[in-house]
C-alpha cells in the first residue's frame, strides 16, 4: 500500500472542499457577517493541506483495490474533519462533539443537527452547512473524478469503491461517461429545483439551500421548523416531486430526460420504490384522518411530505410526527431503514436489497414446497448471483445488528428507548429526524456527547455501506 | 518541480498557516479589548446618567411632599438640588447618544421631564395646592412616574445594549483563541505530513544514492538507482549514472 497515492488523492478531495468552503466565504463577505474569517481560515488551511501533497508525490494512474477503498474513506474522514473547522472557529452552540455531529451528518447527507437555533447562525455558516449536503450526496470521491482529467484505471477502481455496488453494477457505460450522467443529472436536478422554487416566492439563498438539501437527500434546512416555515403548499409539492425523483436511480433518470420514459416503468425497483412511497402515503393518511387532522386534506398533505422525506432519507419536515399515532410513526420506522433505489443519493438499506430480500424469502418459500427444483432469485428477468444474494442478506443482518447496538449504547447512556432506538435508524439510513425526542420538530442537541460520537459513526458506517469502514479498520489494509 | 522549491513550500505554508492564525487572533482580541472600552463608554455611561436622573426625580418627588407640608424652605432646597442632578445626568443622557433610536428615548424624558417640572415651578406653599394630597396623586405624582419611566427605558436600552455586546464579545473572544488552537493543530500535522514527505522523496533516495555509488565502488558493477522524483535528485541520480557507464567502458 503506498501512502503517498493515497495522500496525493485525498488532496483532491481536500481541494474540492477548499473550493466549497472558499464559496461559502464569499457569501460572507457578500451578508458581511460573522463567518468570514472561520470560513477563509478553514478554506486556507484546507487547501494547504490539499495542494501540499501534490507538491511531492508524483502523478500515477495505477492504483490497486487497498488503495482505493482507504482513499475513499480518509477522504470521507477528512472532509468530515475540515468541515468541522469553521463550525469550531465559529464558535456558539458548536462544540468540538457538536461541530464533529453537523459536519459528519451534512457530508453523509444525514441531516440531523444539533443547532436548536438555525437562523442565528450567518449565511456563510448556513451555505456551508447545505454545501456539505451537496458534495456527500454526489459522493466526494466521484465528485473529484468528474472535475479531474481522466485518471485511468485509477479512477475506474475509485468509482467502484465510491458507489454502492448495486448501484455500480446497473450503470453500463464506461467509468468517464458514467460520470459525466451522474453529475450532469446531479446538477441538473438542482438547478430545476432551484428555479422552481424561485417560481414559489423563495428567495435565492433559500432555493438554493433548500435545493442542496433536497437533491442530496440531506434535509439540513436553513430554517428551525425546516419546510414547515414557508407555509406554503406549492413549496412542499417541488420538495416532494424532487425528493422522489432523487431517491431514484440516476441512470434511469438520464435516460428518462433523454425521452425514453417507459425505461423507468420497466425498472422493478423504480415499481416497488413508487408503489411502496404511495401505499405508505395511504395507510398513513388513513390512520391520521380523524385522529391528528380534521380533514381529508390535512391528512394527505401532512402524511405524504413525511413519508417521502423519510422514504427517501431526506428528513424535512412540514409537521412534528412525535406526535403522530404509533401505527403511523412505525410506518415512518420501516420507510427509514428502507429508503430509497441505489445509484441515487439516497441512504438507508436500499429498495433494491429490500426487494432482493423479499425475493429471496420467495425462492425458500418455492424451494421448501419443491425441494428438487433449481430456483433463482430473478430481477428484471435477470437470474442474481447467489453470492450477491448472500452479500445482500449478510448486509441487511449487519445493518440492523448496528443499528441495535447504537439503540443499546444510547440506552445505556441514558436516553429513552424510543429516542435511541429511532436515532439509530434515522441516523444509520442518513434520514436525520427520528421520533420521541429527536423528532422531525426537535434536534439532537440534548444527547450525551458519547451518543453524540456513536451516532456519527452510525452516519459513516451507513453512507460507506458498512464494508469499506470495516476494511479501513483493519490492520491488514495498511500494510 | 525543484527540491529547493518543494521544501521551501513546506515551510512556506507552515509559516502562513500560523501568521495567519497569529494575526487573526490579534484582530479578534483588538476587537475584544475595543468593544470593552466602547461598552464602558456607550452603555455603561448612559445607565449610570440614568441612575442620576432617578435619583435627582425621587429627590423632587420628596421635595414636593414637603412642600405639601408647607416646608418651603426644605422643600425649595431639595427640589433645587434634585433639579441639579437631574440635570446633570441628563446632560451626559444627551451627549452619549450611540444606540440607533436612543435620540427619541432621551427627547421623551426631556418632554416628560418639563411637564413634571413645569408642575412643580409654581407655587405650592400658601396656595390652594398646599396640603391638596388629591392634586398630588392625580397630577405630579402621576408626572413623577411618568418622567420615571422614561428614564428607566433609557435604562433598559442600554442594559439590552450591554447584554447584546457581552454577548457578542463572548463569541468573539472564543474567536480570538480558537485560530491559535487549530492553526497549532494543523502545524503539529503537517510537520508529520511534512517529515514524512521529506523523508521518502529527499533523505531515502539520498541514501539510497549513497548506497548504490558504495556498492558499485566495491563491486564494480552497474547500480540501480531510480528515483521517483523529477527534480534535482534525478539530475543527481542522472549524472551518477552517467559518471558509473562511463567508469565501466
Amino acid at each position: 500500500m503506498r501512502l503517498p497515492v493515497v495522500l496525493r488523492y485525498v488532496g483532491f478531495v481536500l481541494l474540492l472542499d477548499a473550493a466549497f468552503l472558499f464559496a461559502a466565504a464569499m457569501i460572507s463577505v457578500y451578508e458581511g457577517d460573522a463567518a468570514l474569517m472561520p470560513l477563509l481560515y478553514a478554506a486556507f488551511v484546507t487547501a494547504l493541506f490539499g495542494a501540499f501533497p501534490l507538491i511531492f508525490v508524483p502523478s500515477t494512474t495505477t492504483m490497486t483495490n487497498k488503495e482505493g477503498f482507504l482513499i475513499v474513506v480518509f477522504g470521507w474522514l477528512l472532509s468530515c474533519t475540515v468541515g468541522l473547522l469553521p463550525y469550531v472557529l465559529y464558535g456558539g452552540e458548536f462544540t468540538l462533539t457538536n461541530a464533529w455531529f453537523e459536519s459528519v451528518s451534512g457530508f453523509t447527507t444525514t441531516g440531523s443537527s444539533i443547532l436548536t437555533d438555525v437562523e442565528s447562525l450567518p449565511w456563510g455558516l448556513l451555505f456551508w452547512r447545505s454545501a456539505t449536503h451537496w458534495i456527500g450526496g454526489m459522493g466526494i470521491i466521484i465528485f473529484v473524478l468528474s472535475v479531474l482529467p481522466s485518471m485511468g484505471k485509477a479512477g475506474m477502481i475509485l468509482y467502484r469503491t465510491e458507489m454502492s455496488p448495486l448501484a455500480a453494477d446497473n450503470f453500463l457505460f464506461r467509468t468517464r461517461r458514467t460520470l459525466h450522467i451522474l453529475v450532469s443529472v446531479y446538477v441538473g436536478l438542482t438547478a430545476a429545483e432551484t428555479v422552481c422554487l424561485l417560481l414559489c416566492g423563495l428567495d435565492l439563498f433559500d432555493a438554493v439551500t433548500q435545493a442542496f438539501g433536497t437533491i442530496a437527500t440531506g434535509g439540513f434546512s436553513t430554517k428551525n421548523t425546516s419546510i414547515a416555515y414557508f407555509k406554503s403548499l406549492p413549496v412542499e409539492i417541488v420538495v416532494m416531486v424532487f425528493m422522489v425523483l432523487s431517491g431514484m436511480h440516476f441512470g434511469l433518470l438520464f435516460v428518462a430526460a433523454s425521452g425514453r420514459f417507459e425505461e423507468v416503468w420497466k425498472s422493478p425497483i423504480v415499481r416497488y420504490y413508487l408503489a411502496a412511497l404511495l401505499l405508505g402515503v395511504v395507510l398513513t393518511t388513513v390512520n391520521l384522518q380523524g385522529r391528528i387532522y380534521g380533514d381529508w386534506g390535512e391528512a394527505i398533505r401532512y402524511a405524504s411530505f413525511q413519508i417521502i422525506s423519510q422514504g427517501t432519507s431526506t428528513g424535512f419536515a412540514t409537521t412534528d410526527s412525535s406526535v403522530w399515532p404509533p401505527f403511523a410513526q412505525l410506518v415512518i420506522i420501516y420507510f427509514t431503514l428502507q429508503c430509497a433505489c441505489a445509484g441515487s443519493t439516497s441512504g438507508g438499506i436500499k429498495a433494491d436489497r429490500i426487494a432482493i430480500f423479499w425475493k429471496a424469502i420467495l425462492r425458500r418459500i418455492k424451494s421448501i414446497q419443491h425441494p428438487s427444483a433449481v430456483i433463482t432469485v430473478k430481477l428484471h428477468k435477470v437470474s442474481l448471483p447467489d453470492d450477491l444474494v448472500e452479500v445482500t442478506l449478510l448486509f441487511i443482518a449487519l445493518y440492523l445488528g448496528i443499528i441495535f447496538l447504537t439503540t443499546l449504547v444510547l440506552s445505556f447512556l441514558g436516553v429513552d428507548a424510543l429516542t435511541a432506538f429511532s436515532g439509530s435508524v434515522a441516523t444509520m439510513g442518513g434520514v436525520g429526524p427520528g421520533l420521541g425526542g429527536v423528532g422531525s420538530m426537535g434536534n439532537y442537541s440534548a444527547l450525551p456527547a458519547l451518543g453524540k460520537w456513536a451516532l456519527t459513526g452510525n452516519m459513516l458506517l451507513g453512507r460507506l455501506e458498512i464494508f469499506s469502514i470495516i476494511v479501513f479498520l483493519m490492520p491488514r489494509s495498511w500494510e | 518541480m525543484g527540491l529547493r522549491i518543494k521544501i521551501l513550500s513546506g515551510f512556506a505554508i507552515l509559516t502562513a498557516m500560523l501568521f495567519i492564525a497569529g494575526v487573526w487572533s490579534i484582530y479578534e482580541l483588538r476587537f475584544v479589548g475595543s468593544s470593552v472600552q466602547k461598552m464602558l463608554d456607550d452603555n455603561y455611561k448612559s445607565i449610570s446618567a440614568a441612575k442620576m436622573m432617578i435619583e435627582g426625580l425621587e429627590r423632587q418627588d420628596s421635595a414636593v411632599l414637603l412642600l405639601l407640608l408647607g416646608k418651603w424652605e426644605e422643600g425649595r432646597s431639595i427640589i433645587r438640588s434634585g433639579d441639579e442632578l437631574f440635570r446633570q445626568g441628563f446632560e451626559i443622557a444627551k451627549n452619549n447618544v450611540t444606540i440607533p433610536g436612543e435620540q427619541g428615548y432621551v427627547d421623551a424624558i426631556e418632554a416628560k421631564y418639563k411637564i413634571y417640572k413645569d408642575l412643580w415651578t409654581r407655587p405650592i406653599v400658601g396656595t390652594k395646592r398646599e396640603a391638596d394630597l388629591n392634586w398630588y396623586f392625580e397630577e405630579i405624582h402621576q408626572a413623577f412616574l411618568n418622567a420615571k419611566a422614561a428614564v428607566a427605558a433609557l435604562t433598559e436600552l442600554n442594559d439590552k445594549n450591554m447584554y447584546e455586546t457581552a454577548s457578542e464579545l463572548k463569541g468573539r473572544s472564543h474567536r480570538a483563541s480558537m485560530p491559535g488552537l487549530v492553526a497549532i493543530l494543523s502545524a503539529l500535522i503537517f510537520t508529520l505530513v511534512f517529515n514524512y514527505f521529506v523523508n521518502l522523496y529527499v533523505v531515502s533516495p539520498i541514501i539510497k544514492i549513497t548506497k548504490g555509488i558504495r556498492r558499485f565502488v566495491e563491486t564494480r558493477e552497474p547500480v540501480n538507482l531510480e528515483v521517483e522524483t523529477k527534480d534535482e535528485l534525478a539530475d543527481l541520480v542522472s549524472s551518477i549514472q552517467d559518471m558509473i557507464a562511463r567508469l565501466m567502458r
